[in-house]
């Protein structure tokens, strides 16, 4: 499976959003834990308080019906001392257990309650000891034994037994409560921890995957690169064969053209030759009998022979010019390059000093801009490239105004590029290919040359590494932009044999 | 040997046989009147130098086309100087060839002169004068 980066940046994004997620939960889950505990133990306090309150109130009622017991047993008064003591507290005591079942959370009802059956009972109480108090003690026992005290003792209790029970109860459902709030968080913390567990062998698989299906496409490009560089090797070996096939075929072809005009050429110097008696005879012949002369005779001899030996003469001595030029552009293409350190500046810097006289004498200006770098190449052949360039240069100018030859250059990483700039008469647009084929010219034809450099020029550029191109406008000016390679590549081939090929 | 100065056959081995009469014309023109033997393939000259029926004397020159229909003049070079007999003959190696490495090759195996034969006729032709001239100094028997 194919993962791409984004989509492994984005799904890991998402895993670790996951996790950070159930972390956060958890924690939150702890916080709240936390303050649950907190209030429980509030409600526990609470709880406790109330049924220690509930219990003061009633022993208060207790002490105060033991004071009763004792004073109407006894008729002292200093029996009542606990009675009155409880008489004193109650008030008090009763608001602070309603302020406590209210902060515990209870009805403050069964205080009212107990408000209201404690009343009655002080009532009781108080008319028992009123009536001892004047001496009546037989309406005192008489009251008490109407059982309405006990009863409503029973009632009082039951009232303080129900507050305590509810808080008991209400203290309980907490206690449940805070153990069903512990339980659920550790449910959702071990969820929480599963999740994280997942979550991170998730991103461990992810990423374990997305590292091999990363090395599975190191290695695909790897491969692709290898078979690249075998395609590569292969498509030059193909070409330096051919290219070769090409050299050894226009040695063999201009040494095999070379034979015949040989003896077109001799033979008709010997043609030529045997006209010489052939004239002097018909010189005689007019001298001492002129009737035999034909006048085609004469223009045979004189004109029309002459004629066609020049003609053979000039033709063969263009086509030898021909076969030369072939001749030299495939031994320049077998000559095995010798690359060494040539510092480009000098180099052009010595070529335009030896055509400083010519350049002077037709009054052309040459600028040689500074800072060409040093490169590894063939010397002789980068003379050849900028010496045909700057020769033309000098051969096409505009007589129309002052020449101007400009050479500049910039470097890049991997090759320099030189610029020979003209201000002559200029190329035309459709010739500006042509001009680099064998044997093509463009333009008048008034300049000795058989449309060789150029395409010398180009052959020898692209050997080392580079090529040649032209940006021409006619009446304006041209410029030849050469690139040359900053290391010039190794030889192609072997200075193959020409001793192999038949001579 | 007394055998050597009476040699005066002139072996030409050369498949063009309009350079074969313009060397012809020209060695004649130069002062050279020996007998040219001209042979247009490298397997009749061989024959005729290195056969059975070879002639009893050496030859006093071997002009030696390279191009040859039939086999390379190297290969036929290189025979003649393998020859006991025929070592000391000097071979004039004259051909279209101008190439450095051939030239090389051909003093390598022991041709005695290499001209190559130019377009332009009165360059040929004063070549092959030259090559009178040469006659004219070995014809000194040479030492055995």
């Amino acid at each position: 499976m194919r993962i791409t980066q984004s989509l492994f940046g984005r799904s890991s994004l998402l895993l670790m959003a996951l996790g950070f997620t159930a972390l956060l939960a958890t924690g939150a889950g702890m916080v709240w834990l936390v303050e649950a505990t907190r209030s429980f133990a509030a409600g526990v306090i609470a709880t406790q308080d109330v049924r220690v309150t509930a219990s003061q109130v009633f022993s208060l009622i207790q002490d105060a019906e033991t004071g009763q017991r004792g004073y109407l047993l006894t008729g002292e008064d200093r029996y009542l001392e606990p009675y009155r003591r409880a008489m004193e507290a109650l008030p008090h005591e009763l608001p602070a257990l309603a302020a406590r079942i209210a902060a515990d959370g209870g009805n403050v009802d069964a205080v009212r309650q107990l408000q209201a059956t404690l009343a009655m009972k002080l009532d009781e109480l108080d008319r028992t000891i009123s009536l001892a108090a004047a001496g009546d003690q037989a309406g005192a026992l008489a009251l008490m034994r109407t059982d309405r005290g006990v009863a409503e003792m029973d009632t009082i209790r039951s009232i303080v037994n129900g507050i305590e029970t509810r808080s008991i109860a209400r203290g309980e459902k907490r206690s449940k409560g805070l153990v069903r709030t512990g339980r659920l968080l550790l449910a959702g913390a071990g969820a929480a921890f599963l999740l994280i567990l997942g979550v991170t062998i998730g991103a461990v698989l992810h990423a374990r995957r997305y590292a091999r299906a990363l090395e599975a496409a190191q290695a695909e490009v790897t491969a692709a690169n290898a078979s690249l560089e075998a395609r590569v090797a292969e498509r030059t070996a193909a070409l330096a064969a051919a290219n070769d096939e090409v050299q050894r075929f226009a040695y063999i072809v201009s040494h095999d053209l070379r034979a015949p005009l040989v003896n077109v050429m001799g033979f008709t110097t010997e043609l030529e030759a045997a006209v010489a008696p052939i004239g002097a005879l018909l010189a005689a012949a007019e001298r001492e009998a002129p009737g035999i002369v034909t006048s085609d005779a004469r223009a045979a001899v004189l004109e029309d022979i002459p004629e066609a030996v020049g003609f053979i003469r000039s033709s063969t001595q263009r086509m030898d010019r021909l076969i030369n030029a072939i001749l030299r552009l495939s031994r320049e293409g077998r000559r095995l390059l010798h690359p060494e350190r040539v510092d480009l500046q000098a180099l052009i810097a010595g070529l335009v000093a030896t055509q400083q006289h010519q350049l002077d004498e037709a009054g052309v200006s040459l600028t040689l801009a500074p800072g060409l770098p040093s490169i590894t190449s063939d010397r002789l052949a980068v003379e050849q490239i900028f010496g045909n360039l700057i020769d033309n240069a000098v051969k096409y100018l505009d007589p129309a105004r002052p020449g101007r030859i400009v050479i500049r250059g910039r470097t890049s990483r991997t090759h320099v590029v030189v610029e020979v700039e003209d201000n002559g008469r200029g190329i035309d647009p459709r010739d500006h290919d042509r001009i680099f084929e064998l044997f093509r010219r463009s333009g008048r034809q008034d300049k000795p040359g058989e449309g060789i450099g150029l395409a010398h020029v180009r052959a020898l550029a692209r050997r080392l590494g580079g090529d040649v191109e032209c940006r021409s406008a006619p009446g304006l000016g041209s410029t030849f932009r050469v690139t040359l390679a900053l290391t010039a590549p190794a030889n192609t081939q072997p200075p193959s044999s020409a001793e192999d090929s038949p001579a | 040997m007394n055998a050597a100065a009476q040699a005066v056959t002139i072996v030409m081995v050369e498949d063009d046989e309009g350079h074969a009469r313009l060397i012809e014309k020209n060695l004649k023109r130069a002062g050279v009147f020996n007998e040219v033997r001209h042979f247009l393939n490298g397997t009749a000259a061989l024959d005729f130098l290195v056969g059975d029926g070879r002639p009893e004397h050496r030859p006093l020159l071997v002009l030696l086309d390279l191009n040859l229909p039939d086999m390379s003049g190297f290969d036929i070079l290189a025979k003649l100087k393998a020859d006991p007999q025929l070592k000391p003959t000097p071979v004039i190696v004259l051909t279209t060839t101008d190439d450095e490495r051939e030239i090389r090759r051909c003093y390598e195996l022991g041709c005695s002169v290499y001209i190559t034969k130019p377009v332009n006729y009165e360059t040929f032709a004063q070549a092959v004068r030259q090559l009178g001239l040469f006659l004219a100094v070995i014809q000194v028997p040479p030492t055995p």
